[in-house]
């Protein structure tokens, strides 16, 4: 498998990925935010569409997009009169409906499944470098601000009224999630790469009650299911993002059977 | 006939911790009863406890059916769709089969006990904090039930929503209803015929007389302010909502 | 409307007012009992159904029932620790990935999927108009009768039971009623996008509606008129109704918002 340059590609982009991907979903989890992490990948599918149609490296879509979900998500949330859950999903319906919309509709479609499942395996070198360099930055960060991100997690459990500090400090992980979820979108698509980002870290705060030990083990599994999900994909012909999704996805299930 | 009495009371949400236990007191028509205990103390299991609603329950409880349940006012969604006559008309729902119309006389007739017959068609949520708690309380009226809980009916009202309030009290005592009524305000306490002490465990029932400093302290703890006199203990008003 | 005239055309405007009704019947009550992400996992956890259905050629609403109930199982083990979102999101993205590996183990065709996803404007059989209106009967059948249990539990979660008012059966009456909903409208709007049609004009509706009734007669109303505008917008761009009723819903409810503050 390694001797073939495109899976080595696609196994370099997603164990730089997984290590970025881990513990920024450890850190989502406990901010309580697994909603959003859904709701900003879906929603940036018009971007992915609109650089794919004009042929431009969907890490650029994908920024756009992110860009433009945020901010209707932010918009929609801020919404007293209907509510921030309801807000958000009408937003992120509505965005995801308009990037089908543009992915559907032309003459010469882009390939509406590889901007929705990933691919992995088509991976370009531009697409790496900048997976590579966002997952880099976004580890970074939160290796910088590791500190204070614990303290904001669990200040937000014991304290309902927020401080300013907590709120600054979950909107910085918002944008770490921003980034993480552009790094991840050519590789793995709108629609699967919240998996790498949420299950690997739901297994590792099942596996372990303290902090640091539940970041490294939600690094190794993300890596592990990249490594067994393009194994399988490899040797049993199957679609190599779904198959990592599924192994990120049998990690959290397993722990909960064993547990 | 004696509305409502219990024995040894005691019970909780999980199986093996009390919330509440060796509650023992009576109801007779025409009482109000204030229930004083900390927050957290006991008082809204009691209150789940009266209903049925909760999970794990000991010892004895009669009722003399169904009571009404005046929640606080909070803890009702403010944004719905609802007029100030929808909630009191709920009132009705358990007796009306669903295919027959509701009778609206009950309703208006609730509302205007209430002083809020001018705001029937208004929605609930537009109303202030006092008209809010007024309507909820319609709503126990419509259901016609002799027992009334009320969940701190007068905590954050405005001082006339607070006179009518506590002036249908005393209508209601005349018609012969038993109210059991949680709340923070000890003075008031002392207005009404009993008073029940709860803070986990019951710590006295009986006539305000019975509220000497030393049962406030039992029940408050730490909550409690004793004046320089020694006498007199005054209840710290607590905003949780 | 010439546009209109086509066979496939007069299909697709028969099941969107259907799909209308059934906005009108469940769509106040998925938005004032905050049902919107239960709607839309519904819609998601059939997918892998979907796919096994078109594959094997059993009716596509029974795998989707198949489907949603082993999620719903799966969900109950799993969120065990209180992070619901979290579980109930691995469950649906897992559902995904599921589908897209039966999807390209079982057959290659692209189209195929983006059907199951987007739903279809042409492929609309007599079944699943049928099987809409039943369910659109159904549910204005439940409304009705459990109309003052719903309202009753919605406006006041706590002092329900004291009411005397049933709680438990109706609250399953509603969640099967509104499952029920999510998977007649999978063929016409696809897996991915059940809540453009049965929540996001509620949601418009809801910020101007005072009362009930005007909530729910605004949703079936506003839903028919959006879903006629789609199906023309679909028939034009060449795709299918779900991604056009999201643009379409969508757009009324930013200008609604925006215009009402």
């Amino acid at each position: 498998m390694l001797s073939d340059p495109i899976t080595r590609r696609a196994l370099l982009e997603v164990l730089i990925l997984a290590l970025a991907l881990g513990p920024l979903g450890v850190w989502v989890l406990l901010h309580r935010q697994a909603y959003a992490a859904e709701s900003m990948s879906h929603g940036l599918l018009p971007g992915l569409v609109l650089a794919a149609l004009a042929g431009v490296p969907l890490v650029l879509g994908a920024a756009g997009g992110a860009l433009v979900a945020a901010g209707a998500i932010a918009l929609a949330a801020r919404d007293e009169r209907v509510g921030a859950d309801l807000g958000v999903a009408v937003a992120v319906s509505t965005l995801f409906g308009a990037g089908a919309l543009l992915a559907l509709s032309p003459e010469v479609p882009p390939r509406l499944e590889e901007l929705l499942f990933g691919d992995l395996l088509g991976i370009s070198g531009a697409d790496l470098l900048a997976a590579g360099g966002l997952a880099v930055a976004v580890g970074a960060a939160l290796a910088a601000a590791h500190r204070p991100l614990a303290l904001s997690a669990f200040d937000r459990e014991a304290a309902p009224s927020l401080g300013a500090a907590p709120a600054r400090w979950e909107s910085a992980l918002l944008v770490l999630l921003g980034v993480g979820t552009v790094a991840a979108a050519p590789g793995l698509g709108s629609l699967l790469l919240v998996a790498l980002i949420i299950a690997p870290a739901a297994a590792a705060l099942q596996l372990s009650r303290r902090l640091a030990p539940a970041l490294a083990i939600a690094a190794g599994l993300a890596a592990l299911a990249g490594v067994g999900g393009l194994a399988l994909s490899y040797y049993a012909d199957l679609a190599a993002g779904a198959s990592v999704a599924m192994c990120a996805v049998a990690a959290p299930i397993l722990a909960r059977l064993a547990t | 006939m004696t509305l409502v009495r219990t024995h040894d009371l005691a019970g909780g949400y999980r199986p093996g911790t009390d919330a509440i236990t060796g509650v023992s007191f009576a109801a007779e028509p025409g009482e109000v009863i204030a229930i004083l205990g900390p927050n957290g103390g006991g008082k809204s299991t009691l209150f789940r406890a009266l209903l049925g609603e909760l999970p794990h329950r000991r010892g004895t409880v009669e009722l003399a059916g169904r009571p009404a349940y005046v929640p606080q006012t909070e803890r009702a969604r403010l944004d719905f769709p609802v007029s100030a006559l929808d909630v009191a008309l709920m009132g009705a729902y358990g007796r009306t089969p669903f295919y027959r119309r509701l009778d609206r006389t009950p309703g208006l007739e609730a509302l205007a006990r209430v002083g809020l017959e001018a705001q029937a068609g208004e929605r609930f949520g537009e109303l202030s904090g006092g008209q809010r708690q007024r309507v909820l309380i319609a709503r126990a009226l419509v259901q016609d039930a002799q027992v009334l809980l009320l969940d701190e009916p007068l905590s954050g009202v405005d001082a006339p929503s607070a006179a009518s309030i506590e002036a249908l009290f005393e209508e209601l005592r005349g018609e012969g209803r038993a109210l059991l009524v949680a709340t923070h305000d000890v003075r008031q306490a002392r207005a009404w015929q009993r008073v029940l002490c709860l803070h986990g465990r019951q710590i006295a029932f009986g006539v305000p007389g019975c509220l000497t400093p030393a049962v406030l302290q039992a029940t408050y703890g730490g909550e409690l302010v004793v004046l320089p006199d020694g006498t007199s203990a005054i209840a710290v008003e607590h905003h949780e909502h | 409307m010439s546009a209109f005239s086509a066979p496939y055309m007069q299909r697709a405007l028969v099941e969107i007012l259907l799909l209308a009704v059934l906005a009108g019947a469940l769509g106040a009550w998925i938005v004032l009992r905050r049902l919107a992400f239960f709607t839309h996992s519904v819609g998601t956890a059939a997918f892998p159904g979907l796919v096994v259905a078109s594959a094997w050629g059993i009716a596509p609403q029974l795998a989707a029932l198949g489907a949603a109930l082993g999620f719903a199982g799966a969900r109950e083990r799993l969120a065990r620790d209180g992070d619901e979102d979290a579980a109930t999101g691995i469950l649906l993205v897992g559902a995904l990935a599921l589908g897209a590996l039966l999807a390209s183990d079982v057959y290659r065709s692209g189209a195929g999927v983006d059907r199951l996803l987007f739903g279809t404007l042409i492929g609309l059989s007599d079944t699943d108009l049928l099987l809409t209106a039943l369910a659109a009967v159904a549910a204005l059948g439940a409304g009705a009768a459990l109309r003052r249990a719903w309202l009753a539990r919605a406006f006041d979660p706590d002092g329900v039971r004291a009411l005397g008012v049933p709680v438990a059966w109706p609250e399953r009456v509603l969640l099967a009623a509104v499952a029920a909903a999510v998977i007649v409208a999978l063929a016409a709007v696809g897996a991915l996008l059940v809540s453009v049609v049965l929540v996001v004009p509620a949601a418009t509706v809801r910020l101007l509606a005072r009362d009930l009734r005007s909530l729910q007669l605004g949703t079936g109303a506003l839903a028919a008129v959006e879903g006629v505008g789609a199906l023309w917008l679909a028939d034009t761009v060449n795709v299918s109704p779900g991604p056009a009723m999201a643009v379409v819903s969508g757009a009324v409810f930013a200008a609604v918002a925006v215009v009402s503050r």
